[in-house]
């Protein structure tokens, strides 16, 4: 089976070359044969990739040590699902893996437009191919997980205990499937180009995907969040790593396009703006990709230790400089009517919103490439660690909350001084009063307070909105409450799923300012000592150590504390951190020792302990109170959750009446419809 | 005792034992990994004369989380030797700052001595000037640029929409005048609301 992967990702890539030269020889000539024979080209080559993970799981399973990846990134004594989930573990596991993604994806593109998009298929399954065709050929030639040793070890060395946690076993999954996800709208942006159809015809066709890329880059960061959160130890969940910064970039260019995309859908403007979005969205992931697995932002001299980095390196120059070549040969069909009835409308909140969010992507990207353009400008090493990004982006952030609630209220077109007194005021004042009540409360710093007043306010325009729908619903249908919010939601999926985004935005932001209010401790405990400790919300706290104790586990050697809590004088659940040493089949140490936190979750704060070390029988603790940490992850959810609603398709009847102003009611739509 | 002593000298000696394993790096993305345990040089100062302590246990903290772990980490001093069991360089960058502050050297002293030993990599953000206020900069500059041509390119888009309605009503205008007790200013109230509805 691993020799039959392994021939099977050479044969992938034949198809990969197969289907992008006949797709756009098709495309060139308009010729059906061809066309066709490049689309089962495409799927072909899915099916090989498949064989080719196949086979590479196969490996895994078995503990197959003579294949190089296998002996690097697992060992006999692995737990399964983690043998399955070293399929990610390592480099040429992960380029395999992004290969299967993406020739699922084409394969599913091109199989839904079977029948739709005609004009544009063949050059987006080309184009699909020929990206495909990168990622194969780069996995077969640079990093290759069939790779085999001269000797074959007794044992493998283990997968690192840092990513033997069930979130690492499915955030990487998410974020390859968001990832990937932004090369389907940049197919279907290539083919627009190239056939001059550049009206809304192919956002149709790409808004979904650029839905499917979003939901699963929200899920894959806020996962990754979770996992940097209670297995890395440091006491937070983001932390301007390039890693986190590259997942980031994507992100927020594909927010902007989504938000934009509605005023060409409107308006028939933006048309240059948005195609420019969906390629910068699709180069930000390669060259996420690039800058993270290259090395290059460790030291430009770095670069050169990894073959995969001046793959990605070359891909990226090269997309880059096609697309802009095709985009300037385009400029003149991309020229749409562009009229603004007013300054205050929705069009250019949504305007300066892709700004705002165009900014940001700018300034994560700037300060993450900035230690190497100051290495080589200056041959001086910096760092550009989390104050500077917080600096800038913390203020760019608010703006962005502002404009969350702004946006929505404001009437296509035109407000009126009317209108927007009366969208507004109700909101306002919330946001007004939640601010002056927390100044009152005593909270000074000017960050949490402009946050929370915005997040009140935000909240505010999102139950109003909600509220109004459920009424007119209420007056019109005689609904109940419950009836009346689950039709609103389902008859307005764009609208509504839009809004329960944004008030996962707020759940988010409000966290995020709690943590201006974390508070530390550094104590050592020997057994039955204890330590008293004062949360944020002024609450007291004992630990009182039930001492070290050490074990062995599966895969491990185990030191670990435990601590008994009491709040108030109020006894809590035991808390334990543990330091962990693994240790392969034969009982040798593999890899570093970790640390394993232990987290008392609340509502209001988690209580996050961390074993840093011990000396004899003292154990030396870090206790860190983290405010409101959990709400990140319901907003994460609440986000994902709202993006699910506006990427799930209408239902059939609603679709064939599409385009319609006035809805029929079954029983006048007739039978041979 | 001496077993929980031998255990934390296992924890230790294991990782050693894979620094030196010749399989290869794996690639994982969390900090800390990379462990550079040479990497540290001692910051050495001499006390100063009747040297009294300028910074407060506080302010000592807060200045850790400005210099950067030397260890290969992506972690400042404070969160590094707090959480990393295994990491040699940061609890002796910790005891530097430590002995530079019982020297009586006041914060940025500190600092500027971390930055003479190491480069500016010691520290987590760069210092404010020359080549480095353009990572500062740039950013706003390019959202204020971008501010200003988006403000300017609304104004235009603007003018030509009101352009194209000073042309369009122009015929039902001039009907208007056929059309007995209908006023200009009830004509526009009209074609506003008519807009406002679309």
């Amino acid at each position: 089976m691993i020799l039959v992967g392994e021939l099977s990702l050479w044969i992938a890539l034949l198809m990969c070359a197969w289907s992008a030269t006949l797709s756009f020889a098709g495309g060139r000539l308009r010729r059906t044969d061809l066309i066709h024979s490049g689309e089962r080209g495409l799927y072909a080559g899915f099916g090989f990739v498949v064989l080719a993970s196949a086979g590479l799981w196969t490996a895994l399973l078995t503990s197959d040590f003579s294949v190089r990846y296998v002996a690097s990134f697992t060992s006999a004594n692995l737990p399964t699902i983690y043998k399955i989930s070293a399929f990610w573990g390592g480099q040429a596991g992960s380029m395999l893996f992004w290969c299967l993604i993406l020739a699922g994806y084409a394969a599913l593109a091109t199989w839904v437009n079977r029948r739709d998009n005609r004009a544009l298929m063949p050059w987006v399954t080309g184009t699909n191919a020929l990206v495909l065709l990168f990622f194969v050929a780069t996995t077969v030639f640079a990093s290759n997980p069939f790779e085999r040793l001269d000797w074959v070890p007794a044992d493998g060395r283990g997968l690192n205990p840092q990513l033997q946690n069930p979130a690492m076993a499915v955030h990487p999954p998410l974020l390859y499937l968001g990832y990937v996800a932004t090369a389907i709208p940049f197919g279907f942006a290539i083919a627009a180009l190239i056939t001059r159809r550049l009206d809304a015809e192919w956002l149709g066709a790409v808004r979904r995907w650029s839905l499917v890329s979003w939901v699963f880059l929200t899920l894959g960061i806020v996962l990754g969040m979770w996992w940097a959160y209670v297995e890395l130890g440091w006491g937070g969940y983001w932390m301007w790593d390039p890693v986190e910064n590259a997942s980031l970039l994507p992100w927020l260019t594909g927010t902007a396009f989504l938000h934009s995309i509605m005023i060409q859908e409107k308006r028939g403007m933006l048309r240059k703006w948005n195609v420019t979005l969906v390629v910068t969205t699709f180069l930000l992931s390669i060259l996420g990709t690039f800058i993270t697995r290259s090395g290059v932002i460790q030291s430009v001299h770095s670069f050169a230790q990894s073959a995969v980095g001046h793959w990605f390196a070359t891909f990226f120059v090269l997309a880059l400089v096609a697309t802009i070549i095709l985009v300037a040969m385009r400029l003149k069909d991309l020229e749409s009517p562009a009229q603004l009835e007013a300054m205050i409308s929705r069009e250019a909140a949504f305007l300066y919103n892709n700004l705002v969010l165009v900014g940001i992507a700018f300034s994560v990207l700037w300060g993450t490439l900035f230690p190497i353009l100051s290495e080589w400008v200056r041959g001086t090493k910096i760092t550009v660690g989390e104050s500077f990004f917080n600096a800038v982006n913390v203020p760019l952030g608010l703006l962005l909350l502002a404009l969350t609630g702004i946006g929505p209220l404001i009437a296509w077109r035109r407000a009126s001084v009317a209108n927007i007194r009366k969208q507004f005021a109700g909101p306002a004042a919330l946001g007004v009063i939640a601010a002056s009540a927390l100044f009152v409360l005593g909270i000074r710093a000017l960050y949490p307070l402009m946050t929370w007043g915005l997040a009140a306010f935000v909240a505010g325009t999102i139950v109003q909105e909600f509220w109004k729908g459920i009424g007119a619903r209420r007056t019109m249908y005689g609904e109940g409450i419950p009836r009346a919010t689950i039709r609103l939601v389902a008859r307005n999926r764009r609208r509504y799923g839009g809004y329960i985004v944004h008030a996962g935005i707020v759940i988010l932001f409000a966290a995020f300012a709690g943590m201006a209010f974390r508070k530390e401790y550094d104590v050592t405990l020997r057994a039955g000592e204890s330590t008293t400790a004062i949360d944020p919300f002024g609450r007291r706290w004992t630990f009182t150590s039930e001492g070290l104790s050490e074990f062995k586990a599966l895969n491990r050697d185990v030191l670990t504390v435990a601590l008994r809590p009491t709040v108030e004088g109020r006894p809590l659940p035991i808390l334990t951190s543990e330091k962990r040493q693994h240790r392969d089949s034969r009982g040798q140490p593999t890899f570093q020792p970790s640390t394993e936190v232990g987290i008392l979750t609340q509502q209001r704060q988690d209580v996050y302990l961390v074993l840093a070390g011990a000396i004899g029988d003292q154990a030396e603790i870090r206790i860190n109170f983290n405010p409101l940490v959990a709400w990140v992850w319901h907003g994460g959810i609440l986000m994902a959750f709202g993006g699910l609603i506006v990427m799930w398709p209408p239902s059939m009847r609603r679709r064939r009446q599409e385009g319609y102003v006035a809805e029929l009611a079954p029983q006048a739509v007739p039978a041979s419809v | 005792m001496r077993s929980r002593r031998r255990f934390v000298q296992q924890l230790v000696g294991g990782a050693g034992a894979v620094v030196a394993s010749s399989l290869g790096a794996q690639s994982a993305p969390p900090p800390s990994t990379q462990m550079a345990t040479d990497a540290y040089r001692p910051v050495l100062r001499p006390a100063k004369a009747g040297a009294t302590p300028q910074v407060t246990d506080d302010q000592r903290d807060a200045l850790e989380h400005r210099i950067k772990c030397q260890c290969g980490c992506i972690l400042d001093v404070y969160t590094c030797r707090t959480t990393d069991f295994t990491c040699s360089t940061s609890p002796a960058m910790h005891r530097d700052v430590l002995r530079l502050v019982a020297g009586g050297y006041t914060e940025q002293e500190i600092l500027d001595a971390f930055v003479e030993t190491y480069g500016e990599v010691a520290l987590t953000a760069p210092k404010k000037e020359g080549f480095n206020w353009a990572g500062y900069v740039a950013p706003g500059v390019v959202l204020a640029v971008g501010g200003i041509a988006l403000t300017v390119l609304l104004r235009k888009w603007r003018a030509e929409a009101q352009r194209a309605a000073a042309q369009a009503p122009a015929a039902p205008l001039a009907r208007g005048a056929a059309l007995p007790g209908v006023s200009d200013d009830e004509l526009a109230r009209l074609d506003r609301a008519i807009r406002e509805e679309g």
